[in-house]
């Protein structure tokens, strides 16, 4: 049997996320050891194989139609799904708007803001995403683990992917769970 | 006692013990959110849920009182399961992410009780409901989208403080916290004790001055006292990088048991003065920095010309140690007759004369004020100072015990009050006889009374008031059982002694500052006469002196003032001298009730900052003079009028 096939995606994150994954530093090495590395946001590779992988990781919460395009993409394509984030996991910083409308958060984007020149314009190209309440990668398809933090910390993440690369659902308590 | 059987533990427990409080001294670890070892239990917020052997449906241990052989069970998973279903629908309800919240991290009780269940994720998204969020406060923000509707707060503001200007509006999802009747908190019947936001288990109540500076994990503390009045409530003082960070009520005090006041808690935060950094020497009518040995050189030149015309007062707020090295210096080597105290002795000289005459104490302290049945307050408002006396009167109220008050000023307690006597101005030994007078006319004195029932009417109508005034007066503190006459000062204490004894009352004045007493004991409380004087040194430290006294130093041709901050009293001396304050300096106080505490150093002083007392020392190496400490003997030189006690 081959090594267990990883990919990842970001959706409405800062990629913070992912940045504390390249935190881990030369440990990724081992980490490639254990896992094959396939479609990621910083691999040439952008839709995980349609032959599926193992594990699919999805940093960001779902605000619009594409973000929820990918997440069933992602979900179709692997075996175990995580939650990579605060984004992900619970919606996180930008599930703030949602205690506005959408039109209110629009207007406030590209209207509203300070730097915005003359009376601003908020796209309506129909080739665009339709913006959608932000929610929870769970409230859109099913999440098999949650990783939490904001973002998650570099050595919890190497716990992680290390112990998935093994076959083994980690346990995150102590001082690998964190939801900030 | 009861037998109960916990986790198969077997405990023996007192009758009336809550089901947690016995688990949690048999150190088994419940988790509570609503719950607080000083509030009455509320069963709120459901996650002290136990298993209760013949129980249809799990139990609120908080709220469950121990009966013979329960057996209680903590750790099943259908209470593990239902810890996290709790947990699960508090998230659900509010705004409750962390990465934006102040307390996230450590000092979040929710926060840690889904750690403690090992909870990754919410099973429930939030509803996303916007809840009102009240930033009118100048000190506290009132965010109701973190609130666990726990009431801890409500409980505080009404249990602790007596203040009950926390409340809830409206039902079950929709229930807000609000202040008073739903008006901004800014503008509420607020006293801005912050009792408030330490008890609050989330970042529904914080204190904006300290948000954000660091969580308890990263702040240093130090158990210490107030020194803002002369109660000394045990504070904690929270410092990060020798800077301070926020001030909290002690839970483990004897006195104050975690409550403050706004004096204690939020205005040294608020405070905003230049501090003084060097030492100063006027030079052609401006301060001009100078070295210490510069400037207690010219101090000392002053002092040693004529020892005789030197006026030197030192703050009551400084350690017992500062003002006895202070006596020391100034009266005893160097015989100067107008040594005395920032306050003069105004509080205490007469307390101290009765004593005198009395031989003996004759005060009874803080813990009888908060065991009294009835209390009298004579012309002190406690909503201004000494407020945590307040807190001890205002919270028995609605149990019944009975206020008077007595003043010929506004007193913010008088709302309160079952009777209210507002007396024309200067009538008060008119009132006090008065009321002697009312006492006999109800026949329940036990003693001769001062003045005669038959003068009570010409008596009270000198103090604008009627008779039935007295009536109503002296019925509320004479038909119980442990009155207590709490007055700020000793004037006319011979008359309130009297009334004291012809209704078996305990008497305490709550004095002034945090020295008061000290300052009285070691015979500094002269009242200040600056005829003729030609020198002025003054051992301020951090003390605001008022405009009137400053006015008054004016007139002596040299000033000599050690001061932390920078005012009106530096910007007249002609030799200014830096301070410590009260955080960064270490000493004994003794308290309005006689209790001698230590004042410990939370801060680390700046390089050039001397306190008051290495000062006096250096002052008086200066002028050759030799002195010993010695004032743990010295303070019972004289009768107190208050035991004192450890």
């Amino acid at each position: 049997m081959g090594k267990p096939k990883v990919a990842s995606d970001w959706l409405a994150g800062c990629a913070g996320c992912h940045m504390s994954l390249l935190d881990i530093d030369e440990r990724i090495a081992q980490v490639l050891d254990l896992v094959e590395l396939r479609s990621t946001p910083i691999t040439d590779m952008k839709h995980p194989d349609k032959s599926g992988v193992d594990v699919g990781i999805l940093e960001g919460g779902i605000n619009n139609s594409a973000n929820e395009e990918v997440a069933k993409m992602m979900r179709s394509r692997c075996k175990l799904l995580v939650a990579f984030g605060d984004c992900a996991v619970f919606g996180g910083v930008p599930a703030m708007r949602n205690f506005f409308t959408i039109e209110e958060s629009l207007r406030r984007a590209y209207i509203e803001t300070e730097s915005t020149d003359g009376s601003g314009k908020i796209p309506s190209d129909p080739e665009l995403a339709v913006p959608t309440k932000v929610r929870a990668l769970q409230d859109v398809v099913p999440v098999d683990f949650f990783l939490p933090g904001c973002p998650p910390e570099a050595d919890t993440i190497f716990y992680v992917l290390a112990e998935l690369g093994q076959g083994r659902i980690p346990e995150l308590k102590g001082n690998t769970l964190h939801w900030q | 006692m009861v037998n109960i059987t916990i986790n198969g533990k077997t405990l023996e427990v007192a009758e009336g013990t809550t089901v947690l409080r016995a688990a949690q001294a048999a150190g088994i670890d419940i988790p509570t959110l609503c719950d607080h070892p000083h509030l009455t239990p509320y069963g709120g917020c459901r996650l002290c849920l136990v298993e209760v052997e013949g129980a249809r449906t799990l139990q609120p241990s908080c709220t469950l009182p121990v009966s013979n052989n329960m057996v209680i069970k903590t750790d099943t998973k259908k209470v593990l399961d239902a810890r996290k279903f709790v947990l699960t629908l508090l998230f659900s309800e509010r705004n409750h992410f962390c990465p934006y919240c102040q307390v996230t991290g450590g000092d979040c009780e929710l926060q840690n009780a889904a750690y403690h269940e090992g909870m990754t994720h919410w099973p429930l998204s939030p509803n996303y409901q916007p809840y009102p969020m009240d930033a009118s406060h100048p000190y506290i923000i009132m965010e109701n989208n973190r609130c666990i509707l726990c009431r801890r707060c409500v409980r505080a503001c009404g249990e602790l403080v007596g203040n009950y200007t926390l409340g809830f509006e409206e039902r079950g999802a929709n229930s807000i916290l609000v202040a008073d009747t739903g008006i901004p908190l800014g503008e509420s019947s607020c006293i801005s004790c912050g009792t408030c936001v330490q008890v609050c288990p989330t970042g529904a109540l914080i204190d904006r001055w300290s948000a954000y500076r660091g969580k308890e994990t990263q702040v240093e503390s130090t158990k210490t006292i107030c020194v803002g009045c002369s109660l000394a409530c045990g504070i904690n003082v929270l410092t990060r990088n020798n800077s301070l960070v926020r001030i909290e009520g002690d839970w483990d005090a004897k006195l104050n048991e975690g409550v403050i006041c706004e004096i204690g808690r939020f205005t040294p935060m608020a405070e905003k003065c230049d501090r003084i950094a060097t030492p100063m020497i006027k030079k052609n009518g401006t301060l001009k920095a100078a070295t210490w040995d510069e400037a207690l050189a010219v101090i000392a030149s002053q002092i040693k010309s004529s020892p005789k015309d030197v006026a030197a007062l030192v703050s009551s707020r400084q350690p017992v140690e500062t003002i006895s090295r202070f006596a020391q210096l100034f009266n005893n080597k160097l015989g100067a007759d107008m040594v005395t105290s920032t306050e003069e002795g105004q509080y205490t000289r007469s307390l101290a004369a009765y004593a005198k005459d009395q031989k003996k104490s004759f005060e009874c302290n803080l813990e009888d004020l908060k065991s009294a049945d009835s209390v009298m307050i004579l012309e002190e408002d406690l909503s201004k100072d000494h407020q945590v006396a307040g807190f001890f009167i205002k919270r028995v109220l609605a149990s019944n015990v009975k206020l008077l008050v007595v003043d010929s000023q506004e007193n913010g307690l008088g709302k309160f009050a079952n009777k209210y006597l507002k007396l024309s101005k200067g009538s008060r030994s008119e009132a006090l006889l008065a009321l002697s007078a009312a006492i006999a006319k109800l026949g329940i004195a036990k003693g001769k009374t001062k003045a005669t029932a038959s003068e009570l009417k010409s008596l009270a109508e000198k103090t604008g008031l009627t008779s039935d005034d007295y009536l109503d007066a002296a019925y509320v503190i004479a038909s119980s059982e442990h009155p207590v006459i709490l007055y700020k000062d000793g004037a006319d204490i011979e008359s309130i002694h009297a009334i004291a004894e012809l209704i078996n009352a305990k008497m305490i004045s709550v004095k002034g500052n945090a020295n008061s007493l000290a300052s009285s004991l070691l015979g500094v409380e002269k009242a200040l006469n600056l005829q003729g004087k030609k020198v002025l040194f003054v051992a301020n430290g951090d003390e605001e002196l008022s405009q009137k006294s400053i006015k008054e130093f004016e007139k002596i041709p040299f000033k000599a003032v050690q001061s932390a901050y920078a005012s009106s009293l530096t910007s007249i001396a002609d030799v200014v001298l830096p301070s410590t304050d009260w955080l960064e300096q270490e000493g004994h106080y003794i308290s309005a009730e006689g209790v001698v505490n230590l004042a410990k150093r939370s801060l680390i002083p700046a390089e050039d900052l001397l306190s008051p007392f290495e000062t006096l020392g250096r002052l008086a190496d200066k002028l050759g003079v030799k002195l010993d400490d010695e004032w743990t003997k010295l303070v019972h030189n004289r009768v107190s009028p208050v035991e004192l006690s450890k």
